[in-house]
């Protein structure tokens, strides 16, 4: 493989990297104006004004400073589940089980939170996402055991124990760990040197936006700079090839699902160390399924994923504010990413475009 | 709190099994369906979602639970077509096109909640026209018979007896065995004239119509409601009975009757005071649990076969 590359000269590669930079942008650039164009005609027919909408939408979103630090806030639990399904997704692990190792995750930062108590901020926070990021793993593992043991498909037991994970979540914040102050069914109040500290004076967002970002680069050169991300990224691409070379399949395997757990329960204990601060019931309203959406939207790629997950943010908030100003139902954005979803997976667009530079990027001596 | 057994198991225990298990039971008949074309349907529980949500539009609009049952096969029978253009048309992978038909079911029924009927999370109303109860003319004059069998909603013996029509579609007409050899041998069935496509759209389009009654039963019986995620991962459950059943339907429906009777024995266990966070985790488990039993039974089928093979190749050998 490496061979076929270095014999192609120099020219016809850049031309050929030209190519593919240029097709991303101008398939996603026509997926977003159709996906918008759709969106507005959804709310026509609901009888309001689509400009005046994207307008709110957009104010929503960006219209000032809090606006701006409000969305990257709701883009950090978002950026860590999108990174759990792509490590999962790229390793061919349908993972459906992100929503409940979230929930399980945030209790486990939660309880870590408000039982453990005196320690400084600077201990505290860190013990508490290191909870998280474990209970989120561990909850990870019996469908991919199942699987190495017993050839169970993951799919219907990761989305199975989502069900069990919030049931039991909801059994611990209503009976063992009730707080009877709380207004909704909720756990106890984290002790303040468990919250995330802010990272601006009067703003929501807080530390776990950098973490967010490191995060990010982290599963990049993981799964692309090492050698265990270079065996998951062959393992996914095909398994049975994996495993006829000698690659440990089952290691990768295992692997990933972990991984992949770990994340998205980190992103859960960040929203609740940083935004409730106290473990609520329902509190997570499906940023695990909005995650394997983001990481579709990304091509499963790590780096793609912080754009995808800015602008599910961006949408999630902008959203509430278009509800609120111009009585567009929010849910107007459903159709919106649903359109988005449909051409992502078709990729109708990105192959015509690729096909017109075909001839471009074949020439290589003028 | 007073645990008597006789009190919990009693003949309406069984009865409610029974009703637990129909939407279980269509979604699985209508995944068999396409599983035997060799498309592994995630989408299942959108079906159900969207059918149940169209079957209560239809019945306020047509003013009969049979309009709504109408509305819900239509409703699935396009997002069927949706699904069948882009998998079979645009070749995008079944599995993330049933996973964003699953999310985008949630989304769009999220919305037309709003937009349709002006409500948000749930949608009730006496406007809703269910369907009643039948009495079965012999079975209701029987003792046990009558609270067991009779006085269900005609949907629940539609179930039952499309078990018996599907496995004879399946397995005694020139089409089953059509459907069948597409999905065990493409190229084979092919090179003898069937066309995979048609075959294909066919059984998406049945597996479609199923999913059309049982979310239409989800939403029209009992209670007549609609709420944000009925299906309760009831589509996916299916896909368990599928796996338990290997795609055959009487197989299939033993793992659905123990997937109805841990529903139903969950809403019994709530009323002797059981929390129910605790009591409705036990479909999900009992899910899990016959998904992981029938997959050590075949793992176990297929090392003594392996065996056998290998006892046979050395007798051969030595001889």
């Amino acid at each position: 493989m490496k061979n076929i590359v270095m014999k192609t000269p120099f020219k016809q590669r850049l031309k050929m990297i030209l190519a593919e930079t240029v097709t991303q942008i101008a398939n996603y650039a026509i997926i977003l104006i159709l996906s918008l164009l759709v969106g507005a005609m959804v709310i026509y027919l609901t009888g309001k004004d689509p400009i005046a909408a994207y307008q709110a939408l957009w104010k929503g979103a960006f219209g000032n400073w809090y606006k701006v630090t409000d969305t990257l806030d709701r883009s950090t639990v978002l950026i860590f589940s999108g990174l759990a399904a792509a490590i999962a997704f790229r390793t061919s692990i349908f993972n459906l089980g992100l929503e409940g190792q979230l929930y399980i995750g945030a209790f486990a930062a939660a309880l870590v939170g408000f039982t453990v108590k005196g320690l400084p901020t600077g201990l505290h926070v860190p013990l508490c996402l290191l909870a998280g990021a474990l209970a989120g793993g561990i909850w990870s593992l019996p469908p991919i055991i199942f699987k190495l043991k017993w050839k169970v498909p993951v799919m219907v037991p990761t989305l199975m124990l989502n069900y069990i994970g919030i049931l039991f979540t909801s059994y611990l914040i209503a009976f063992p760990f009730k707080d009877p102050t709380a207004p909704m069914a909720g756990s106890p109040v984290l002790e303040a040197t468990a919250r995330l500290p802010k990272l601006l004076r009067g703003h929501t967002l807080n530390i776990g936006f950098p973490l967010a970002l490191a995060a990010v680069f982290l599963v990049y050169w993981f799964m692309f700079r090492t050698k265990l991300g270079y065996e998951l990224r062959l393992v996914g691409y095909n398994p049975s090839f994996a495993a006829s070379t000698g690659l440990p399949v089952k290691r990768s395997s295992f692997l990933a699902m972990m991984i992949s757990g770990m994340l998205v329960g980190l992103g859960g204990s960040i929203v609740i160390m940083g935004f409730f601060g106290r473990f609520m019931g329902g509190f997570s309203v499906g940023y695990g399924w909005d995650g394997m959406m983001i990481s579709l939207l990304a091509q499963n790629h790590p780096l793609g994923v912080l754009p995808a997950s800015l602008f599910y943010a961006a949408l999630a908030n902008g959203a509430l504010t278009m509800q609120s100003t111009t009585g567009v139902p929010q849910t107007v954005v459903v159709m919106v990413k649903g359109t988005i979803m449909f051409f992502v997976t078709v990729q109708i667009f990105s192959s015509a475009i690729r096909r017109r530079f075909q001839k471009w990027t074949s020439t290589s001596a003028e | 709190m007073d645990f008597d057994i006789s009190r919990i198991i009693t003949l309406s225990l069984f009865a409610a099994t029974l009703r637990m298990t129909t939407p279980i039971l269509f979604a699985t008949l209508g995944g068999i369906f396409s599983s035997h074309t060799g498309i592994f349907h995630v989408g299942l529980e959108g079906l159900l979602d969207i059918a149940a949500f169209f079957a209560v539009v239809g019945s306020v609009k047509t003013g009969s639970p049979w309009g709504g049952l109408l509305y819900a096969i239509v409703a699935c029978l396009v997002a069927s077509l949706v699904f069948a253009f882009v998998h079979l048309e645009l070749k995008a992978n079944e599995i993330i096109v049933g996973l964003a038909l699953n999310i985008f079911a949630g989304g769009l029924t999220n919305f037309l909640l709003v937009a349709m009927l002006d409500s948000t999370g749930f949608y009730q109303s006496p406007l809703i026209k269910g369907f009643s109860q039948v009495d079965v003319p012999v079975l209701k004059d029987i003792p046990v018979m009558n609270e067991l069998l009779s006085g269900h909603f005609p949907l629940v013996y539609f179930s039952f007896l499309f078990v018996l029509i599907v496995y004879i579609l399946l397995y005694r007409t020139p089409f089953g065995f059509h459907l069948r050899a597409v999905g065990e041998k493409t190229a084979a069935a092919e090179a003898v004239g069937i066309n995979p496509k048609k075959i294909r759209y066919i059984g998406l389009m049945i597996c479609g119509t199923l999913c059309g009654l049982g979310g239409t039963f989800l939403s029209l019986s009992y209670l007549n409601m609609f709420s944000e995620g009925i299906s309760a991962g009831r589509g996916w459950v299916a896909l368990a009975a599928i796996n338990f059943g290997e795609m055959k339907p009487l197989r299939s429906l033993v793992a659905c009757l123990i997937f109805g009777f841990a529903d139903a024995l969950a809403l019994r266990l709530q009323q002797f005071g059981l929390p129910s966070q605790v009591v409705l985790m036990l479909p999900y488990a009992s899910t899990l649990i016959v998904l992981i039993a029938s997959a050590i039974s075949r793992e176990a089928k297929k090392n003594a076969a392996a065996k056998q093979t290998k006892i046979g190749g050395a007798a051969e050998a030595g001889a």
